[in-house]
């Protein structure tokens, strides 16, 4: 039988995760170094297919595009161009028909839309181009890579690829499903064979290395498998 | 009941689950556990989605609202022989409805805090009770744990002080080979501590057959705390005055306070004692009958009721059962539960807990 490792040893790895130089270490070794040996695909964003007629409702887009300009001037830049079309915004979603809720956000380096929709992504994309496509115009003149998709209402599939692609991944309400989902990504069956479960810590940070912007979960819902069609029909106010 | 549920599975079961040294008048899971009394209030929409006489919105002569007794039982997860409040442990939540008009009449709903069950067939979770039984453990060496940390794992958390024996290391080993049991088995190894049996969400993890007048549902109950869920922090200072806690016996001693300080009236603060019972609706596509995956939070929710704990009460010779149903729930073709059902009845007859008296054989 092997000599117990004295106390303060003991102690002292415990402290590991806490120490700043083994941060350092481990953000900067420990990390590269999984992260080249076993590369983690990036994710896609937006709601996963689902055939539950719950799962089709209220899903969540979470559209984060970089600012061209994040100096407080284009921030400014930004705010103007979303309140100078707030008019035509607000009608183009009523026309939409299927939004429960969306609006803008500036956070980091980053303009956001943040919307809860009902329906199929595509779809609710293409509404968007035709009720407020010079809007995503003016918008696109503020982000990096949107002037190859100008003008949007003639470049509708390459403007949803591209909102896809900036759609955040939605880390999955179960968090042992992201093995299926990175294995799915590699063009793998599910757990065949299944993945070690305390390797789950490590397919995680890997992970946030191809998606580092993600949703954390699906979200909560006061009134779930609702349209906005129903409530605004339950509530007495049409569209 | 599905093919797959037999008794002889259910009394295998129960055996591989009875921890050698234990009492036989204990449960061989759920061993420590403590019994109150409480009223159900069902919602104003409960009764249009099942019948059942505990969702019965309905008022007394005098105009006041019908309540429901409940018989409730709390208990810590363990079949160890000692009690271990501070212990990380899945909690238990065991409710009996009785009908105040008709005392032959009466349901049950057992809930616990892991929102999902270790397995989805009978056959598996007999497989996984064999490989998670209770083992000697030790602490990782520091070199164990530094090749974790080096491989971006968790290292294992540390033994309790007095703990010897544990079945995260067999329940690890078990995920490792069969991908249906890694998300309970990974939810139980962190669930931690609650700071009261009234601050943990309790979830009855099958699938029931509701009927009511908008016809018949698949749905799960889940129990709310209304004081919120709340994780005991070990490291928290106890507040000023508050009486020495004993770490293995807090839970109950929290209860007998709460109750204490709700009969003294309302001049004394007391935390609320209730819980909201929500219904969620499963839709197609979700599999009714396989308890290890949990339903995502965007299924349609309904309040079917308040339940208010008032008094303490003995329980420990009450033999719940997932199977006492009555009119307007019926059970779900999920194997696991059926083999619960006959598990619970074979762990009753052997600790000589008292049969239901109003379902035979149960």
């Amino acid at each position: 039988m092997s000599k117990p490792a004295p106390d303060w040893l003991a102690a002292f790895v415990d402290s590991l995760p806490t120490r700043k130089w083994f941060q350092f270490l481990s953000n900067w070794v420990v990390v590269p170094y999984w992260h080249w040996r076993d590369p983690k695909p990036v994710l896609e964003g937006g709601p996963r297919p689902a055939p539950q007629p719950s799962e089709n409702l209220q899903r969540m887009m979470n559209l984060v595009m970089p600012l061209r300009d994040p100096s407080p001037i284009g921030r400014a830049r930004a705010a103007i161009v979303i309140a100078q079309n707030t008019d035509e915004i607000f009608a183009g979603l009523d026309n939409v028909g299927t939004v429960h809720n969306a609006r803008f956000v500036l956070i980091g380096d980053y303009l956001c839309m943040l919307s809860v929709y009902d329906g199929d992504f595509s779809n609710y994309i293409r509404d968007f181009i035709v009720a407020i496509g010079s809007v995503f115009d003016a918008v696109m003149d503020l982000v990096v890579g949107g002037d190859a998709l100008k003008p949007t209402a003639r470049n509708v599939e390459k403007f949803i690829d591209w909102v896809h692609d900036h759609d955040l991944f939605q880390v999955p309400d179960f968090p042992t499903d992201l093995f299926a989902l990175q294995d799915a990504a590699k063009g793998l069956g599910p757990d065949a064979p299944p993945h070690p479960l305390r390797s789950l810590s490590r397919e995680m940070i890997l992970q946030f290395v191809a998606n580092p912007n993600v949703s954390l979960g699906g979200g909560y819902r006061a009134y779930p498998g609702k349209s906005a069609a129903q409530l605004r029909q339950n509530l007495g106010v049409g569209w | 009941m599905p093919d797959n549920a037999t008794p002889s599975l259910a009394k295998r079961l129960v055996c591989a689950l009875k921890i050698e040294g234990t009492l036989k008048e204990k449960r061989p899971v759920h061993a420590f556990g403590w019994g109150a009394k409480g009223e159900f209030l069902p919602s104003a929409v409960a009764k249009n989605y099942c019948r059942a006489f505990h969702f019965n919105l309905a008022r007394r002569d005098d105009g006041s609202l019908v309540t429901y007794p409940v018989t409730l039982r709390f208990s810590n997860g363990s079949g160890e022989a000692k009690q271990r409040d501070s212990w990380s442990d899945v909690r238990g939540m065991a409710a009996r409805f009785h009908d105040p008009q008709d005392d032959t009449r009466a349901t049950d709903l057992i809930a616990m805090t892991l929102p999902e069950f270790f397995n989805a067939t009978p056959e598996g979770f007999a497989a996984f009770a064999q490989a998670a039984k209770s083992a000697p453990c030790r602490a990782q060496t520091p070199w164990e744990k530094l090749r974790d940390m080096l491989h971006l794992i968790q290292p294992m958390p540390d033994p309790y002080p007095g703990q010897t024996r544990r079945p995260d290391e067999g329940a690890i080993r078990y995920a490792d080979k069969d991908a249906r049991a890694q998300l309970a088995v990974l939810q139980a190894a962190t669930i931690g501590v609650p700071q009261s049996y009234l601050q943990a969400s309790y979830h009855a993890v099958h699938t029931f057959r509701v009927t009511g007048f908008g016809g018949t549902n698949n749905v799960r109950f889940e129990w709310r705390p209304v004081d919120g869920v709340r994780p005991h922090d070990p490291d928290l200072t106890p507040e000023p005055g508050s009486p020495p806690v004993d770490p293995d016996d807090f839970l109950v001693p929290d209860l007998k306070n709460r109750l204490k300080n709700s009969a003294a009236g309302p001049h004394v603060r007391s935390r609320p004692m209730r819980f909201s019972l929500m219904m969620t609706i499963g839709e197609t596509g979700d599999d009714f009958n396989d308890p290890s995956r949990p339903w995502p939070p965007r299924r349609k929710r309904v309040f079917m009721g308040m339940l208010t704990v008032n008094e303490a009460c003995d329980t420990e010779k009450v033999s719940f059962n997932p199977g006492l149903l009555t009119d307007g729930v019926a059970a779900s073709d999920d194997a696991i539960l059926w083999t619960r059902i006959e598990a619970y009845r074979y762990s009753s007859e052997q600790r000589g807990g008292t049969p239901c008296p109003f379902a035979e054989g149960q």
